[in-house]
């Protein structure tokens, strides 16, 4: 990209437009704050030994978030505006593409569920192709082949370099 | 034993034949990833911190090294070819490589900046050499209270300086402090924020968030706004190499590149990105073609590659002489340290000479392969982005997962790769910047020790934090650093 692309995305008012008020962040990282905060209140704040305790850190980071999320909606309200940042394969400026999104999304959450009971290979695999499937890839059938031999491989490759990985497909139990 | 004996051991060490290996393979790696788009120098080291159970630290941080300075080799090529850069680091250089490539003179860009990132790696491992000794020498002398002062100018400056305003880099910086504090107190046992989870008490592991924040997030980001349209690369095949002219042109930025990007790196925050922009403009300012810049001027490519290869260096100054990360990077070497037990400082350098010096010395060796690797061989490294995108990325999302899940095959670690990874895409959509959440959640348990210790010693009295003149210079510094911008625009506004 060159430098006088770069210089008329920066604060042209379409960007500025396109992006509603996310008041929902400074919110969030406020209820995060409290949440820091109500816990540092059940530890000890001072320590005999050192003046302050392992509540100290705790209250301090909660605090903080507690302010930072209170100063951000300020800074929304008066107008403060996002803009997504540009990476290697993505234009910032796009609109999102919630299909692609959403297939990513279950793709990273897929292996809380069946990562123990079905192994790491299988899991791996699964998520391979609904990857790229969100990147548009539509042979879903080459992908579950590649996936298998990357995801296979890989758990060989790291279980030789000493990696815990867990059986390859637990049903079978192997 | 002076530093030059100590060096030549540190060759002994780097020069026997499994290590030249482990130099290799990390220079081949961290080419690779510096070409391919969505993983770094970081994301790589933290995937591969867990082979550091099967790993000799020397061979891990020798191995670790290479990718370091490879993926500022490998980020140039993309940046030249294809316009685009593969690294923080790499944009300067696309500015005018990729013009000089659009021009014909691609061979001659890719040149300069191997060329360049050689000399000034080079160069500023020759200042690695002798500068870290003696910052170690005067670390002897830290109290906790000069540490603590240390963190908190590191905590200060990296959210200021990082990222598009203070408020958002001071929201990532404490994110990571507060999932810092996640866990079980050193000092006392006493058990923080795990919510009764019996898992959370050996806190959040830094590869768990670095995999998501970078991996993830850069995924679910991705996958969001893909641009599926692929660059067009520039042909090299059978173009003149750098000319006598092109050289006269080349050595003074690459001198000044190192002077800028060596000391710049060692600076918490500055990261990769401020030195090779200072660079770039410092060479628009003094060169004889102005006409060229803008349109292929090739001091654009010799300084800026130069800078940040420099600065690559850098980061290892205050790395292995404070145990002071000042990039994600380095905040990921620290955490390859501590699965070793050690602890960065000047007593690593008295206690375990061999392999520092070991690894100094295969940042020579290192950049030796390197120049070879990528100077006559680019052609084949640039075969590397016919990867289909799609596999590419559902790749990455496949090493991300074994990284979390061989950690300690736990499904909490899973679902906070799910959290921070959402956590991560919404940064990039907001523009927050990521590397400080990094720096906050690997130094704040650190400047928590040190601020205890540091109080305790001095009986509560918070005077103590500035009672030595170091710790009182640095305090100040940081104070200032978040004050001043604000003095100075209510100064401009009254005037």
């Amino acid at each position: 990209m060159s430098t006088d692309e770069r210089n008329t995305t920066g604060g042209s008012p379409t960007a500025a437009s396109t992006t509603p008020k996310p008041y929902w962040i400074g919110l969030g990282l406020m209820v995060m704050g409290a949440v820091w905060l109500y816990n540092a209140f059940g530890l000890p704040q001072g320590a005999r030994y050192a003046a302050v305790g392992p509540g100290l850190f705790v209250t301090v980071a909660g605090g903080a978030l507690l302010v930072l999320g209170a100063l951000l909606m300020v800074q929304i309200w008066r107008g403060e505006t996002f803009e997504a940042q540009d990476a290697e394969d993505a234009d910032g400026a796009t609109k999102m593409d919630k299909r692609a999104f959403l297939t990513a999304l279950v793709a990273v959450a897929l292996p809380i569920v069946t990562m123990g009971p079905l192994g790491m290979p299988f899991t791996a695999t699964l998520s391979f192709v609904l990857v790229a499937n969100a990147f548009g890839s539509r042979r879903w059938y080459l992908d579950l082949v590649y996936g298998a031999v990357l995801a296979s491989g890989s758990w060989f490759l790291f279980n030789q370099l000493g990696l815990q990985l867990g059986r390859f497909f637990p049903p079978l139990g192997v | 034993m002076g530093t030059f004996e100590l060096l030549l051991h540190g060759f002994g060490v780097a020069l026997q034949p499994t290590n030249l290996m482990w130099a290799l393979v990390g220079s081949v790696l961290g080419t690779a990833i510096g070409i391919l788009p969505g993983i770094g120098p970081a994301l790589t080291i933290a995937l591969l911190l867990p082979v550091t159970t099967a790993l000799a630290p020397t061979s891990a941080f020798i191995m670790f090294a290479g990718i370091l300075y490879g993926a500022m080799y490998g980020g140039s090529t993309t940046s030249i070819l294809l316009n685009t850069p593969g690294e923080a680091g790499s944009m300067m250089t696309a500015l005018e490589g990729n013009k000089m490539a659009r021009a014909g003179r691609g061979a001659a860009a890719l040149a300069t900046a191997a060329i360049g990132s050689f000399v000034a790696g080079t160069i500023a491992t020759l200042c690695l050499t002798f500068a870290a000794p003696a910052v170690a020498e005067l670390a002897f002398y830290f109290k906790p209270t000069d540490y603590f002062a240390i963190t908190a100018l590191a905590f200060c400056s990296v959210a200021v300086v990082m990222g598009t305003s203070r408020t958002r880099g001071f929201i990532s910086l404490f994110l990571g402090i507060a999932i810092g504090v996640i866990g079980i107190d050193s000092m006392t046992g006493q058990a923080r924020l795990t919510f009764g989870n019996m898992q959370l008490l050996r806190g959040i592991a830094l590869t768990v968030v670095l995999v998501s924040l970078f991996a993830v997030g850069e995924i679910l980001y991705v996958a969001s706004r893909y641009r599926s349209t692929p660059g067009v690369m520039a042909p090299i095949k059978g173009q003149l190499w750098m000319t006598r002219q092109d050289f006269a042109r080349s050595w003074k930025p690459w001198l000044r590149g190192t002077a800028i990007g060596f000391p710049m790196g060692a600076l918490p925050g500055s990261g990769s990105e401020i030195p090779t922009m200072l660079s770039y403009t410092l060479e628009r300012k003094l060169t004889k073609y102005p006409e060229e810049f803008g349109k292929g001027a090739i001091e654009g490519v010799a300084g800026p590659e130069a800078a940040n290869n420099a600065a690559a260096a850098g980061i290892l100054v205050p790395l292995l002489t404070l145990g002071l990360p000042t990039s994600a990077t380095a905040a990921v070497l620290l955490a390859a340290f501590q699965n070793y037990g050690l602890q960065p400082g000047p007593f690593l350098f008295t206690s375990n000479p061999a392999l520092i010096w070991g690894l100094i010395a295969s940042l020579y060796v290192g950049n030796v392969m390197l120049l070879v690797l990528n100077l006559p061989l680019v052609g084949i490294w640039v075969q590397l982005l016919r990867i289909p995108r799609p596999q590419l990325y559902a790749g990455i999302l496949v090493f991300a997962m074994i990284g979390v899940w061989g950690l300690a095959g736990s499904w909490v670690d899973l679902t906070i790769m799910l959290v921070v990874g959402l956590a991560g895409y919404i940064m990039r959509v907001y523009d927050f910047p990521i590397a400080p959440v990094l720096i906050g959640l690997i130094l704040g348990p650190m400047a928590e020790t040190q601020l205890r210790t540091a109080l305790a010693a001095g009986q509560g009295n918070p005077m103590v934090l500035v009672s030595t003149p170091l710790s009182a210079i640095l305090i100040t510094l940081a104070v200032l650093l978040l004050a001043l911008p604000i003095l100075l625009k209510r100064l401009r506004a009254t005037a």
